[in-house]
Parts: C-alpha cells; sequence; structure tokens
C-alpha cells in the first residue's frame, strides 16, 4: 500500500511529481470555463431546487439504487483486475441490498467493511494492463479525464444497465437524475475548492490526476 | 512480607514511573494531532460561538488551536518546490506569513460552514523518525473520508507538514503545481502579491 511505501511519503525530492500531459489546454481551459458556468447556472440551482423538494432519506435511497444498480462495472472491472475476493464481495453487497435492501434502496451491506471494496472503474483496469493516461481531456459536464479513462468511460456505459434502457430519452434522464441526486450532496463542495486555488483549472487537474492514481494503487 | 513481594512491588512502582515518564515526556504523532483536534471539535460543538456574531472570536479560537500543529515554513517549501531558493530571506518569511493565513482561513471557514458532529476515527500511526504519517477518518452518516497527516519530528515535538485527502491526494502537490506554473512566469514577489489579494478576498467575504 502506498503509504506504508517508505521511498513514497518519505521522499525529499521536489522532482518526482506524477504529471499527464496537456496538449489540448487551451481546449480544455474552455470546457472547464464553460462547466464552471454551467455549474452555477444550472446544475447548482436545479440540485438545489432538488434538494427542497426531496427529503434526505429519499435522496439516499435514490443514490443507494443508483450504487446498487452499477454493481455490474464493479464486478466486472474486479474480474479484469484479477481482484476475485473484491469481485465476490461487490456480489454479495448486490445479492444483499438487492433483497435485503429492497431493490438496492435501502444499503443494509453498508454496515459490513468486508462487502465495501474500493471501487473499480475500466480505467483502473486499462492502467492495471499497463495503459497510461495519454493526456488530459476536460469533458463537457462529465468534467476532468484523460484519453484512457474516458476510453473506459464508454467501456462501463457497456457495463451500466441504465446504459440499456429503451428508449435514450429514458436512459438520459435516470442519469441525469443520479448526477442531479450526487451532486444534491455536495453542493458547495467545487466551490471551496475552487476558492482553495490560486489556479482552478491547474488544481483541479492535479487533484483529479492524484485521484486517480490512488485509485489505481488501490 | 517476602522478598518476592516486595520485588514484584517495586517493579511495578518503576514501570509505572517509567509509563507515566514515557508518556508524559513526548506525545506520539497520533496523540498530537488527536490532542489538538480533539480541542478544535470542542470548540466547534461550544454553544457560545454559535451565534453568527460570534463565528470570528470562534475563527481565531480555533486558528490559535491549530496554528501550533503545523510546519508553516516547511509546508511553505515544499509547495514552492525547487525554486525556493529563489526566494530572498524577507520572500520567504513573507510568503510562509501569508500562505499560513490563506491556508488558516480556507479551511476553518470549510470547518466552520460545515461541520455537524463527524466522528474521527484514528486509524493507525507508522513512526519512521524522523517522519511519521497518521492515519484518520472523519466519518458522517453514509460516508467516510480519509484523511491522513504527514508529519516530522521538530524541536517542538511532532509537526504536519502536508495532508493527504482520498488515501493520497496530496494537499502540498496540489498547491506546488500550482505555484510552479505561476513562477514560470512571474517573480516570487509577484506570487506573494497573488495570495495577499486572495487573503483579501478572503476578508471581506468574511466581514458579510
Amino acid at each position: 500500500m502506498l503509504l506504508e511505501d517508505n521511498t513514497d511519503w518519505t521522499s525529499q525530492s521536489n522532482e518526482d511529481i506524477y504529471t499527464v500531459a496537456d496538449p489540448l489546454e487551451k481546449f480544455n481551459r474552455g470546457v472547464f470555463y464553460f462547466n464552471d458556468k454551467l455549474y452555477f447556472w444550472v446544475m447548482k440551482p436545479v440540485a438545489q431546487g432538488y434538494k427542497f423538494i426531496l427529503q434526505p432519506p429519499a435522496r439516499t435511497g435514490i443514490k443507494n439504487f443508483f450504487y446498487n444498480v452499477t454493481a455490474p462495472i464493479r464486478i466486472v472491472n474486479n474480474i479484469l483486475q484479477g481482484k476475485g475476493l473484491s469481485a465476490e464481495a461487490e456480489w454479495a453487497r448486490f445479492l444483499y441490498n438487492t433483497t435485503i435492501g429492497v431493490l438496492g434502496f435501502g444499503n443494509p451491506a453498508g454496515k459490513i467493511a468486508e462487502l465495501n471494496p474500493p471501487e473499480e472503474d475500466m480505467g483502473q483496469t486499462l492502467a492495471g494492463y499497463g495503459l497510461g493516461d495519454g493526456f488530459y481531456l476536460v469533458w463537457p459536464v462529465l468534467g476532468p479525464s484523460t484519453l484512457r479513462d474516458s476510453v473506459g468511460m464508454v467501456g462501463d456505459r457497456f457495463l451500466n444497465p441504465v446504459g440499456f434502457v429503451e428508449r435514450w430519452q429514458d436512459s438520459l434522464a435516470l442519469s441525469a437524475t443520479n448526477e442531479i441526486n450526487n451532486l444534491s450532496f455536495r453542493i458547495g463542495d467545487y466551490e471551496s475548492l475552487k476558492n482553495a486555488a490560486l489556479d482552478p483549472y491547474e488544481s483541479f487537474r492535479n487533484a483529479y490526476i492524484q485521484l486517480r492514481q490512488s485509485k489505481i494503487r488501490q | 512480607m517476602t522478598h518476592k513481594r516486595w520485588i514484584t512491588a517495586l517493579f511495578a512502582v518503576f514501570f509505572a514511573i517509567g509509563q507515566a515518564a514515557a508518556s508524559a515526556g513526548a506525545p506520539t504523532p497520533m496523540q498530537t494531532v488527536k490532542e489538538r483536534i480533539d480541542q478544535i471539535i470542542a470548540v466547534l460543538n461550544d454553544p457560545q460561538y454559535h451565534a453568527p456574531a460570534k463565528k470570528e472570536v470562534q475563527r481565531d479560537k480555533i486558528w490559535e488551536i491549530s496554528k501550533s500543529m503545523f510546519d508553516f515554513t516547511e509546508i511553505s517549501r515544499r509547495t514552492v518546490g525547487p525554486k525556493w531558493n529563489s526566494f530572498t530571506d524577507a520572500e520567504k518569511s513573507r510568503f510562509t506569513d501569508v500562505f499560513a493565513q490563506f491556508l488558516g482561513n480556507t479551511y476553518i471557514d470549510k470547518m466552520q460552514g460545515e461541520y455537524h458532529n463527524e466522528q474521527v476515527e484514528y486509524l493507525q500511526e507508522i513512526v519512521k523518525e524522523p517522519q511519521a504519517l497518521v492515519r484518520t477518518q472523519l466519518k458522517r452518516e453514509n460516508t467516510a473520508l480519509p484523511l491522513d497527516y504527514r508529519m516530522r519530528q521538530t524541536q517542538d515535538g511532532w509537526k504536519i507538514y502536508d495532508i493527504l485527502v482520498e488515501n493520497g491526494v496530496s494537499i502540498v502537490q496540489n498547491y506546488r503545481v500550482q505555484f510552479q506554473s505561476i513562477l514560470q512566469k512571474e517573480t516570487p514577489a509577484q506570487l506573494i502579491a497573488r495570495l495577499e489579494v486572495k487573503l483579501k478576498e478572503q476578508g471581506s467575504q468574511l466581514g458579510q
């Protein structure tokens, strides 16, 4: 594990920062600006209204439901990464929450540490196979990513039951509900991170890259 | 009384003295962090500060407590990175000062705004003198935020020089990439000026 790795955390050197190329920086900064406005003008007011209407238990239920339904993404990626125990844990968690947790709206498995392995996705799987990040990319609405993680995102969409809903409009509406519901739990986080930065673009890029590296290590 | 009993009693006394001396003499990294965080949580929970007018008093109080946990010179040195040597001594101390205040404002403001009885769990302490890592978790109802403190031994005990969020996102590294990109185009004085502008903005927001 990273933090027990002596060479990493006691390192005094200034040069060992992992970075990802950003050849599209001009474009990315434009999308970053667009997403920023989108957040303040659309996403945040919508999430606030949503939060006002729906009580916390309902929002938690919806969050649990979407997390449970996307179990195939985590199970398959655990298998692809050779993490058999975690795959079994995700499978057990899915069965437990779908039945005892009533279609996944409840999360009784949340209390059992063994049933909550780190979340795996296809970007991490591809990284495990030795694929590098490629370059940094900011997507409209979806936010920071890299070339590899974008490919992973497309792959995961094929493992996501929400992607298989008959009409694409319904599928999109479900995805949007999930996004807004998740956002309703962390309104204000974006502002805090942005205010803590001198150069928000650089700060978010680095935070994304560090976060992904940390997830890949787990 | 038999000799055996006397010897046992003596051992017990010496052992107790030894224990007490060890724990009183030098708190471990985890004890250092825990003591301060407990004090901060007590201030956050203290009803006397809950009136909006008392926010600033509360902030100062938290700042007083948290200041001594950190090694701001080390934090500044690490966030600026290799360019630190091109700072004059006056710039170094000014930068350290302004950056410390900026971090204090940013994170105390967040604590004051968002603290709702979260529990801190102290998971693990890894010591490799002169450095250490204290692993903790901030528990909310359904989620846990991993927060790890990188510390080093100084003359005044253990001090924090970096915080890792989510199992490895270093705050110091995040500022380092920002400062490096600014220092590629600007002088140390200009970087300090930027921080001072940020401080003023924070000040005017707090005044509201």
